[in-house]
C-alpha cells in the first residue's frame, strides 16, 4: 500500500495501515516533517467540553452553518463523533499540547463556534501534530520514500496500482506499486499570489486524480484567511482573535460591530474576509490591509499563548504586536473542494483513497471552520488509512504496476527535457498567481472570471513550450517546479468552471455585484468537474442532509 | 535594492565545487530564500536547495551564511545589503553535500532513530481520556517541543566535527524532549542510553547549537537538563558526570572548588597517577593549593543552605534549570519594557 503524501492525513493514514498489518509505504516529494501541515497554527477542533458544555452534536451544527448549508452532514456527523476519541489517540502517543489549571487539554474559542472547542499548542499546533506523527512513524519503521516526486497515477484494469514518481535526489522516473493508494498531498495555494501556503502546495494529488480521469468536487470554494501579513502573506493564526484580538480600519474603528454584531472578530472566516475587503475597497484600509489589535492582551498572554505569531510579525513585518498592531489582510489558505471522496476515503476509482486537504469528503463546504482542517486529517486520514489497508490485505500476493506506465512517462519527461528553446516557467507561474488573485479572490464578478478564462489559456499554451534549464539528474528541482505549474494550471482551469457556474453566494464563494443571494433552490449542490481530452466538464451533485435544512446565516 | 551574494556550488556530476557570484534586484523585505529564488528563477535554474514554508517552521532551509548555519526563510538581506557587505552561502557543515546547498540528511536522521525518538509509554492508562498534567509539569519541555529538525545546530556542532559518532545536539535535545515528559515511563532507560559513549557526556560545551538554532530549542541547555537528570538518577559513572559531581560536592562542603582532588575523583585514582608529574609541576610554580588543611569559604553556610534548599524543594535535575531558563526570561522581559520606557 502507497500512501502519496507525508502530512498529518497522509500519515495518519500509513499509522493506521501498519497497525493493521498492512505492508505500507509513505511517498512525499519533501520529508514528512517538511509537510505544510506544520505550519497550521491555532488547533485543532473537538468537543471534548474541557471549557465549557459542549458534545459532538454542537460541533456539528457549527460546522453545517460554517459550510453555508454545503458540507454532506452523514459526513460531517462521523467527523464531529469520532474527532474526541482521535485527539485522546493523539496525546496517548504523546503530543505536546497546551493544558488548562486542572491538567486537562486547554481549548480556546474559535472564529463560528459555539464552545470554546480548539485543543492546542500555543500557536503551533501544527507542528507538534507532525512531530508526534513522525515520531510514531519512526516508532512502526514505516518506510518513508522521501524527496520522490509523484507525477502520475497508474491504472489497470480499472483500478489504481501505482505511483510514478521522479526521484528528487538520484533522478530518474520510479515505478512504485501498491494494491491501494491514498492521496494525500494537500492543497493548492500556490495558485495565488498571496497565500499562506508552502512552495510546495501545488495541488499535486488534485491534479493527478483529475488527469486520471476523476471528478474534482466544489473547486471554486477557497478559503481567504482573515489574517494574513502583509506583504508576505504569511499566517497570523485566528488563535490571536480566538485570545481576544481586534481587527481595526485606518479611522481606529473595530468594524466587524457593522458585520457580525454577535460574533465581532470570531464570525467566520468567510464573513471576516468579506468584512475587511469592504473595509479597504471603500477606502479604510492601510496598504491594501487593516490592523490586527493585540495590545491590549497584554505581554503575559501574548508570550505564553502566542509566541509564534509574535515572532512572525517581527521577523516578516519588523511589527511586535506587544507593542503595535500588525498589517493583515485577506489571503488565500483552505481549499474547501478537492477529490471527491466518501466518508471512508474512497473515490470513484477502484484502489485510489484520498483524505485531508487534496479531498473533498465533504466536511467543510463552502466555508470551513478554522481548526476543522487538522481534525480532518486526523479522522479522516485514519479512515482512509483502513479502508486502503483492508483492501490491500483483501487482494491477493503481490502486485506489479505495468511497466508500459513508467515507458509512457519517460518518454512524455524527455519531451519536456530535451526542449533548449523557449520561456523558463516563472513568469507564467508569477501571472497566474497575480491574475487568480485579481480575478479569482475575495469578491467575484463575472466579467473577471471570464477573463480569466483566457488568461489561463493562454498561459497553458505557453506552458507547452517551456523550458527546464537543469538538465541535471541530482536534485532537479527545476524540473519538480516546472511539473508543478502543470498542475497548477490544470487546476484553474477547472476552478472558473465551476466559478462561473455557480451563479449564487455562498461560503467563500461570493459574487455581491451580480448574484449577492444563497440560491438555494439552484445550487444547494456540489458542482463536480471533470477533464475530459482537454475539456473541462461540469456537473451537479446533491447535498447529503440528515437533519439541519439550510437558514439565514448570521454571526 | 541590490542584493549581492557568492554561494558555493557543488556539481555532483562532476565532483567540481566553485564560488559564484551573484547580484540581483530584490524587494526591500526580501530574505536570503526570497533572493536565492530570484537568482534561480532568473539567472541560474540548476541552483539547488531546500525550501517549503518560508515562515520558519518546516526546517527546509539550514544553511550557512558566513561560515554560520542560518535559516534563509528566517534571514532579512536589507540590512545586509545595504552595508553593501557581499556574505557567502554555503552549504551546512557536518553532512554530506548532495548538490550546491542541499546536505544528506540521513546521518541527522540516524542519530535522532538512535535515542528512541517516541513516547513510551509506563503503566499508567488514562483510559478514553487525556492523561491529567499540570501546565508545569508539561512546561519542563517546552523547548524541546519546539525543535523543527532543521540541522543546524548538528552542521554547527564541534562534538560532532570531531566525533562523527557523537549522538549531537538534536537528537539528545529531542531526548530530553521524552525524558521531560511525565507520560514517558522509560526515564531511567534513556538516561542510561544516553549516558554512554557518544552521548550527554561528550558534549564540549562549546554553546554553537544554541548560538544558531533558529527556533531557540537551545540544544545545550536541553543536555545540561539531561545531566542534571542522570545525576539525579544515580547515572553518574561517566567521567564528565563524575567531574560535575565533584564541582557539587565542592561547593557544599568547602564553598571553594576543591581543585587538588577534582582529577582523582574525576579520572579515578589508577589513571591519576598517571598525571603526577604534571601535577608536581603545577606545584612547583606554585599553581596547586594543598588539600589539607581544606580551604574552607568564610560563608560556606550559605552554600550548604542553598544545597539543602534545592534538594528539599525538588529542583535538582531539569526542573531547577527549567526554572532558572523563566527566570531569565523574566528577567530579558523586564528590561525590555524598561528600554521601551527610556
Amino acid at each position: 500500500m502507497l500512501v502519496v503524501g507525508g502530512g498529518c492525513a497522509g500519515m495518519r493514514a500509513a499509522i493506521e495501515a501498519s497497525d493493521l498489518g498492512a505492508d505500507v509505504a509513505i511517498v512525499s516529494k519533501i520529508h514528512p516533517v517538511r509537510s505544510h501541515s506544520g505550519a497550521a497554527e491555532g488547533g485543532i477542533n473537538a468537543a471534548l467540553g474541557n471549557s465549557a458544555e459542549d458534545n459532538p452534536e454542537m460541533h456539528a451544527f457549527d460546522t453545517v452553518k460554517g459550510s453555508d448549508y454545503l458540507g454532506d452532514q452523514d459526513a460531517i456527523e462521523v467527523f464531529t463523533a469520532e474527532a474526541p476519541g482521535d485527539i485522546y489517540q493523539l496525546e496517548h502517543w504523546g503530543c505536546f499540547f497546551t493544558r488548562n489549571e486542572e491538567g486537562k487539554l486547554a481549548q480556546r474559542p474559535f472564529g463560528a463556534a459555539g464552545s470554546p472547542r480548539t485543543i492546542f499548542a500555543a500557536d503551533i499546533t501544527g507542528h507538534v501534530l507532525i512531530q508526534v506523527l513522525y515520531e510514531q512513524v519512526m516508532k512502526r519503521d514505516i518506510p518513508v520514500y522521501d524527496e520522490f516526486f509523484a507525477w502520475r497515477l497508474v491504472e489497470e484494469d480499472g483500478s489504481c496500482v501505482g505511483v510514478v514518481c521522479w526521484d528528487l535526489v538520484h533522478g530518474g522516473l520510479k515505478l512504485l506499486s501498491g494494491k491501494s493508494v491514498v492521496l494525500a498531498t494537500g492543497g493548492a495555494g500556490r495558485l495565488f499570489r498571496a497565500t499562506t501556503n508552502a512552495y510546495a502546495c501545488t495541488g499535486d494529488g488534485m491534479a493527478m486524480a483529475l488527469r486520471a480521469g476523476l471528478p474534482l468536487k466544489d473547486m471554486e470554494f477557497m478559503q481567504f484567511h482573515p489574517t494574513t501579513l502583509y506583504p508576505s502573506g504569511i499566517l497570523l493564526t485566528e488563535g490571536c482573535r480566538g485570545e481576544g484580538a481586534y481587527l481595526i480600519n485606518s479611522e481606529n474603528d473595530r468594524f466587524m460591530a457593522k458585520y457580525a454584531p454577535n460574533a465581532m472578530e470570531l464570525a467566520s472566516r468567510d464573513v471576516v474576509s468579506r468584512s475587511e475587503q469592504t473595509e479597504i475597497d471603500e477606502g479604510r484600509g492601510v496598504n491594501g490591509s487593516i490592523y490586527l489589535d493585540m495590545r491590549h492582551l497584554g505581554a503575559e498572554k501574548i508570550l505564553t499563548r502566542l509566541p509564534g505569531s509574535r515572532e512572525l510579525a517581527m521577523t516578516y513585518a519588523g511589527t511586535d504586536p506587544i507593542y503595535d498592531p500588525v498589517l493583515v489582510r485577506p489571503g488565500a489558505h483552505y481549499h474547501m473542494g478537492g477529490v471527491e471522496t466518501d466518508n471512508v476515503g474512497a473515490t470513484e476509482l477502484d484502489g485510489l483513497y484520498a483524505a485531508g486537504e487534496v479531498a473533498c469528503v465533504s466536511v467543510h463546504g463552502a466555508n470551513r471552520l478554522g481548526g476543522n482542517s487538522l481534525m480532518e486529517t486526523i479522522t479522516f486520514g485514519r479512515r482512509a488509512g483502513r479502508t486502503a489497508a483492508e483492501q490491500a490485505l483483501a487482494k491477493g500476493p503481490g502486485v506489479t504496476a505495468p511497466r508500459s506506465a513508467l515507458d509512457d512517462a519517460e518518454r512524455d519527461l524527455k519531451t519536456v527535457l530535451d526542449r533548449v528553446e523557449g520561456e523558463r516557467p516563472w513568469k507564467i507561474r508569477d501571472e497566474l498567481g497575480a491574475s487568480m488573485l485579481e480575478n479569482f479572490g475575495v469578491f467575484r464578478r463575472e466579467e473577471q472570471m471570464t477573463a480569466q478564462i483566457g488568461i489561463i489559456d493562454g498561459l497553458r499554451e505557453r506552458y507547452e513550450h517551456v523550458v527546464v534549464e537543469d538538465k541535471g539528474d541530482v536534485f532537479n528541482s527545476d524540473l519538480t517546479q516546472a511539473l508543478e505549474l502543470g498542475y497548477l494550471l490544470d487546476l484553474a482551469g477547472v476552478m472558473m468552471k465551476a466559478g462561473v457556474a455557480r451563479k449564487e453566494s455562498r461560503g467563500a464563494h461570493a459574487r455581491p455585484h451580480d448574484y449577492p443571494q444563497r440560491d438555494d433552490e439552484n445550487f444547494l449542490k456540489h458542482s463536480i468537474t471533470y477533464l475530459r481530452e482537454g475539456d473541462t466538464e461540469l456537473s451537479w451533485k446533491d447535498v447529503r442532509m440528515t437533519r439541519w435544512q439550510p437558514e439565514e446565516r448570521k454571526y | 535594492m541590490k542584493v549581492a551574494l557568492k554561494i558555493w556550488r557543488f556539481d555532483p556530476a562532476l565532483g567540481e565545487k566553485a564560488l559564484r557570484d551573484y547580484e540581483v534586484d530584490a524587494p526591500e523585505e526580501a530574505t536570503l530564500l526570497d533572493v536565492l529564488d530570484i537568482v534561480k528563477d532568473r539567472v541560474d535554474g540548476s541552483l539547488a536547495y531546500r525550501k517549503s514554508c518560508r515562515m520558519m517552521i518546516c526546517g527546509s532551509c539550514g544553511m550557512r551564511m558566513d561560515g554560520g548555519a542560518v535559516l534563509a526563510c528566517k534571514t532579512r538581506m536589507y540590512e545586509i545589503a545595504e552595508a553593501g557587505h557581499v556574505p557567502v552561502i554555503s552549504a551546512m557543515g557536518n553532512l554530506p553535500v548532495i548538490k550546491d546547498l542541499v546536505v544528506d540528511l540521513a546521518p541527522f536522521w540516524e542519530k535522532m532513530r538512535a535515542i528512541q525518538p517516541y513516547l513510551r509509554p509506563g503503566y499508567a492508562d488514562p483510559g478514553d481520556t487525556e492523561h491529567v498534567i499540570t501546565p508545569a509539569e508539561m512546561d519542563v519541555v517546552h523547548k524541546e517541543a519546539l525543535c523543527i529538525n532543521c540541522g543546524c545546530c548538528t552542521s554547527e556542532c564541534n562534538s560532532l566535527e570531531a566525533d562523527p559518532e557523537f549522538l549531537g545536539p538534536a537528537a539528545l535535545a529531542k531526548g530530553m524532549r521524552f525524558v521531560g515528559d511525565p507520560r514517558d515511563g522509560h526515564t531511567v532507560e534513556r538516561l542510561e542510553s544516553y549516558s554512554q559513549e557518544h552521548g550527554i557526556w561528550d558534549c564540549t560545551r562549546c554553546y554553537f547549537c544554541q548560538q544558531r538554532c533558529p527556533k531557540g530549542v537551545d540544544p545545550r541547555d536541553a543536555i545540561a537538563k539531561l545531566g542534571a537528570e542522570a545525576m539525579k538518577h544515580g547515572i553518574d559513572r561517566d567521567m564528565g558526570a563524575k567531574h560535575a559531581k565533584w564541582f557539587v560536592t565542592s561547593a557544599k562542603t568547602t564553598g571553594w572548588l576543591r581543585e587538588t582532588e577534582l582529577v582523582p575523583k574525576t579520572q579515578g585514582i589508577a589513571r591519576s597517577i598517571k598525571e603526577i608529574p604534571f601535577a608536581m609541576q603545577l606545584l612547583k610554580k606554585g599553581k596547586v593549593p594543598p588539600p589539607v588543611p581544606p580551604h574552607v569559604a568564610k560563608d560556606v553556610d550559605q552554600a550548604r543552605a542553598l544545597y539543602d534548599l534545592v534538594k528539599q524543594q525538588g529542583r535538582d535535575g531539569a526542573a531547577g534549570i527549567v526554572q532558572g531558563e523563566r527566570a531569565l526570561e523574566r528577567i530579558e522581559f523586564v528590561e525590555e519594557q524598561e528600554r521601551r520606557k527610556k
